[in-house]
């Protein structure tokens, strides 16, 4: 095990931690467990098809029970978070907005699994060919907040082979300490984890990929890492989007991923820690996804890193931190650059949700727009290379084709230019509308 | 339950226009205050004039074409501080003001406003000047520190040969903002740690104008010129740091501005050493100013991920 | 082409098609001569005599000449016209002919009169080419008459040679300079499409 000289990728931001505090209210705060009255578990929390309802309202259900089945390859089950009666199955509002079939259960404490469930015992031994399904039926998706499916991830299309497998625990997102906690308390889980998807994609290589703002994690990991085959840990600069896909593959293996093309064409297969640890979860105890660790910051009066039961409603995240501590005015599910607002505090906590951020009326005060003055801030901090303020232009007047020509595909969407703009243009805003428009007009 | 929904991201820097027109303002102020020092109160009617002139120009432009009145980024009040600067402190008052208009309305306004004008407004304005009003705008007078009750006029420093000490204190003829080095390298840098500006536009303009004076501007032949003498004398210290460095009319990559930057230092040397002026500053900075949208156009930032052909 | 009245022949060149702010055509004298009100006036008509002669000659030759040889046939024309209105101007008025210099012969290549040639005295009878040369040529002198104007105004601080502006008045050289030309005549451009944007406005309300 050796460390790796601090690397970076090209442009991106320092963003600054006032607002809600940022991450120092909760960068101590130990995971704690908390179970509520009910939880809502949505069909729909990975990018692809939505799981169907496989119970029915009065049923009784246990930990870990399958509810809801996977349909096509590409979608992923669920499983109930709590033991209980199932008291409704329902349509519920969530994030965006976006109506979704939601399991409702009313949980009675009784923490009781359901039975069958039967690991592989150790990483090490597990047949690498059952690694990959027992991910799959633990209904795993990537836990960073894109919610991709992990078995599809872990299964690279014929004729690639993947080499490295970057265990991504930059955590460069505002006000989110979840993964930096859970380094510190469950190493040893998340190494396994990233040991059963090594074996199970054949990668020699892992690389536990940390930002130096968390030399506390580096060191728990390296030691932890300790005569684990192929397990090395690499310090990167403190930077956002540090904790990008291809941010932190350029920073630790100095490649890029073409442009339009996946970290697998190069190789390479990057994995979030949480996933990591609920890999470990899936192919040890053949324990299923069923709860996630979450930040809860900013105005609430005890800001904390719960454990909390997929499906837990945002209101009773609240509860678990004594509540409110200002009238809040903004809800933001994720960090501060990323996140999406919540409509409202009814939404449930899905398998990606990692933070929840209040802010105050004073935070969430909207700002207009002014004229671009090309001070060319956006151009330096684009981390994919763009003229962020060019393809501004071009959506102004509506030109999608200049737009697709000036690469706004290749947006992450990572927030930087409007971070970093002093006339506050709503720069990210419009590509993620310009990307979606032109995704439409390719598909048709 | 009344929450706000809204885009990431959520948090910003907290830099804004007017922040950072407020200081570039400030790093002026060391210049304005050893010019009005050295000129004595004119100067500083000078100054006072230019702003207000811009202020209420673009004010009132606003107002009349009803659109949102922005005069409160401070970018007017700016220009009218940079131009007030690039003037001899024996210009009539209505020279100012009257530049002022011009660099509000012609240059600014007419093609958008704030970052719409394809050239420096102070220095087109200033350009425009010296083209209607030569008399004026070319009397440079010795400042009154060295010389309080006999002030005449005389041929710019360029021509006069000055101690580098006198050069670099001010205590020379010229305009009222560019006589003291000090005061500028002073605001360059407070623009350096307040981020507002990187070195590479001064810093290679002016490398640039001394490689070049050094290459061909003596009189024994190549490689005999004073590169120092060129750098510290005329306009040269202060366009490179207040003028070239323009967000708006300069390119928006390091590499654009690399070339930008060299460009202008070779075209002060040229203009000085070839051309019928003596003094380059405005033109070369202006011609590069043209130049930029080219620039952006053909030098962009590296693309992440581009496949690169091969040759 | 549809017939179009007699008056509205006219009218097109000084208003609708005004060559120089609307369809932007003969740039070149434009910016150059109108230094002077005066200038902009013996220009002006200059260009209006040669462009109705030439529109007249063409008209009437418009079945003889073949087509594939036109534009050599129209500057033939044209040429004849300039040189006539050369010498005449060098005898009677010497002192205008000597401030034009080089653009009254230049008038050969001004695109207003070889537009007006190509696309309207080749397809239209003596008469309507005749009103469309007045009009254009009438609409060309205006448009000069007005920029030199404003251009000596504030630029000398006279108007025909008449002081306007007092003798404080300290002229603002630029505007006689070529500079002064490209902003006078983006300024007024710029007013005019703003003008006929409010009518065109106004007739749709």
């Amino acid at each position: 095990m050796f460390c790796l000289p601090k690397s970076s990728f090209r442009g991106g931001v320092h963003p600054l931690h006032d607002i809600g505090g940022g991450k120092l209210p909760t960068r101590a705060e130990p995971i704690r467990a908390y179970s509520p009255d009910t939880v809502a578990i949505p069909m729909a929390m990975h990018l692809g098809a939505p799981a169907v309802p496989i119970v029915n309202k009065g049923d009784r259900v246990k930990i870990g029970q399958l509810i809801g089945e996977a349909q096509h390859p590409r979608s992923l089950a669920v499983h109930a978070s709590v033991s209980g009666e199932v008291i409704a199955i329902e349509q519920r509002m969530q994030l965006g907005a976006n109506p979704a079939l939601c399991v409702v259960i009313r949980n009675d404490f009784a923490d009781e699994w359901v039975d069958g469930l039967k690991g592989y015992g150790n990483v090490e031994e597990a047949d690498p060919a059952l690694i990959v399904p027992a991910i799959r039926d633990a209904g795993i998706c990537g836990m960073g907040g894109a919610t991709f499916p992990t078995h599809v991830k872990l299964t690279p299309p014929p004729g690639k082979q993947c080499n490295t497998v970057i265990l991504n625990a930059a955590e460069c997102e505002t006000h989110m300490t979840c993964d930096h906690r859970l380094m510190l308390e469950r190493p040893v889980k998340i190494i396994d984890g990233l040991r059963a998807a090594m074996r199970a994609v054949g990668a020699a290589r892992g690389v536990i990929a940390i930002e130096d703002n968390k030399p506390d994690a580096a060191k728990r990991m390296s030691e932890t890492a300790r005569g684990r085959k192929g397990v090395e840990v690499a310090m990167l600069r403190t930077k956002y989007p540090q904790g990008s896909e291809k941010q932190i593959i350029k920073a630790v293996t100095n490649r890029e991923v073409p442009s339009g093309g996946l970290p697998i064409d190069i190789g390479v297969i990057v994995i979030n820690v949480a996933t990591a640890a609920a890999i470990a979860d899936a192919v040890i105890d053949g324990r299923p996804l069923i709860s996630r660790i979450t930040t809860v910051t900013g105005h609430v009066k005890v800001p904390s890193n719960l454990e909390l039961p997929i499906g837990t409603v945002v209101q009773d995240a609240i509860t678990a931190c004594d509540g409110y501590s200002d009238a809040p005015a903004k809800i933001i599910m994720g960090g501060g650059m990323t996140g999406f607002c919540a409509h409202d505090d009814s939404i449930s906590i899905a398998k990606g949700s990692g933070g929840i951020v209040v802010l105050n009326e004073r935070e969430a005060a909207l700002v207009d727009e002014a004229p671009c003055i090309r001070c060319a801030r956006c151009v330096s901090t684009c981390p994919a290379g763009l003229n962020p303020y060019l393809i501004r232009r071009m959506c102004d007047r509506d030109d999608m084709d200049g737009a697709e020509q000036e690469h706004v595909m290749d947006c992450l969407l990572c927030g930087c230019c409007s971070y970093i703009c002093p006339a506050h243009r709503f720069l990210t805003a419009t590509f993620k509308i310009t990307k979606e428009r032109i995704a439409q007009s390719r598909r048709k | 339950m009344k929450l706000t929904v809204s885009t990431a991201p959520h948090v910003h820097s907290h830099n804004s226009t007017r922040r950072i027109m407020l200081d570039v303002i400030i790093a002026l102020l060391p210049a304005a205050g050893v010019g009005i020092y050295l000129f004595g109160y004119m100067a500083g009617l000078h100054v006072l004039i230019g702003m207000g002139a811009a202020v209420l120009v673009e004010y009132l432009w606003q107002k009349l074409t009803k659109q949102a009145v922005r005069v409160n980024d401070f970018s007017a009040a700016l220009t009218g501080l940079l131009l007030a600067l690039n003037m001899p402190v024996d210009a009539p008052l209505w020279v100012t003001a009257m530049g002022s208009v011009v660099a509000i309305i012609l240059v600014k306004q007419l093609f958008g406003g704030i970052g719409g004008n394809f050239l420096n407004p102070a220095l087109a304005a200033r350009a425009l000047l010296v083209a209607s009003w030569p008399a004026h705008m070319t009397a440079f007078t010795a400042p009154t520190y060295f010389a309080a009750t006999d002030a005449v006029s005389s041929a710019t420093p360029l021509v006069t040969q000055y101690g580098y000490m006198e050069l670099f204190m001010g205590r020379i003829p010229g305009t009222i903002g560019e006589v003291c080095k000090l005061a500028i390298i002073v605001g360059f840098l407070y623009l350096l740690i307040r981020g507002v500006i990187t070195w590479h536009i001064p810093v290679l303009l002016l490398g640039t104008l001394a490689f070049c004076t050094w290459l061909f501007g003596g009189t024994d032949g190549a490689f005999t010129g004073d590169p120092l003498y060129a750098v510290l004398s005329g306009g040269a210290m202060f366009g490179a740091v207040f003028m070239a460095t323009d967000y708006t009319t300069s390119p928006m990559t390091i590499k654009g501005e690399v070339i930008y930057a060299i460009g202008c230092g070779l075209l002060i040397a040229l203009i000085r050493e070839f051309g019928s002026y003596t003094e380059g500053v405005t033109y070369a900075i202006l011609i590069m100013n043209i130049v930029t949208p080219l620039l952006d156009k053909y030098i962009g930032p590296n693309l992440y991920g581009e496949v690169k052909k091969r040759a | 082409m549809p017939k179009r009245s007699m008056s509205s022949v006219f009218l097109n060149g000084i208003v609708t098609e005004n060559p120089t702010f609307r369809l932007v055509l003969g740039l070149c004298p434009t910016l150059a001569v109108t230094t002077s009100a005066i200038n902009g006036v013996g220009m002006g008509l200059a260009a209006t005599v040669v462009l109705i002669g030439s529109n007249v000659v063409i008209s009437l030759l418009r079945n003889i000449i073949p087509n594939k040889v036109r534009i050599p046939a129209f500057i033939v024309v044209i040429c004849t016209f300039v040189t006539l209105i050369q010498m005449l101007m060098q005898a009677f008025v010497y002192e205008l002919y000597e401030s034009l210099g080089l653009f009254i012969p230049l008038i050969v290549v001004n695109c207003i009169i070889l537009a007006r040639a190509e696309a309207f005295a080749c397809k239209n009878g003596v008469l309507a080419s005749a009103l469309d040369g007045i009009g254009m040529g009438v609409g060309f002198t205006i448009a000069l008459t007005l920029i030199a104007a404003i251009r000596e105004l504030i630029g000398n601080g006279t108007v025909f040679g008449l002081n306007l502006l007092g003798d404080a008045y300290e002229p603002m050289l630029i505007m006689i300079l070529p500079a002064g030309g490209f902003i006078t005549l983006g300024l007024l451009l710029g007013i005019i499409n703003k003008l006929t944007e409010v009518t065109a406005g106004k007739k749709e309300a």
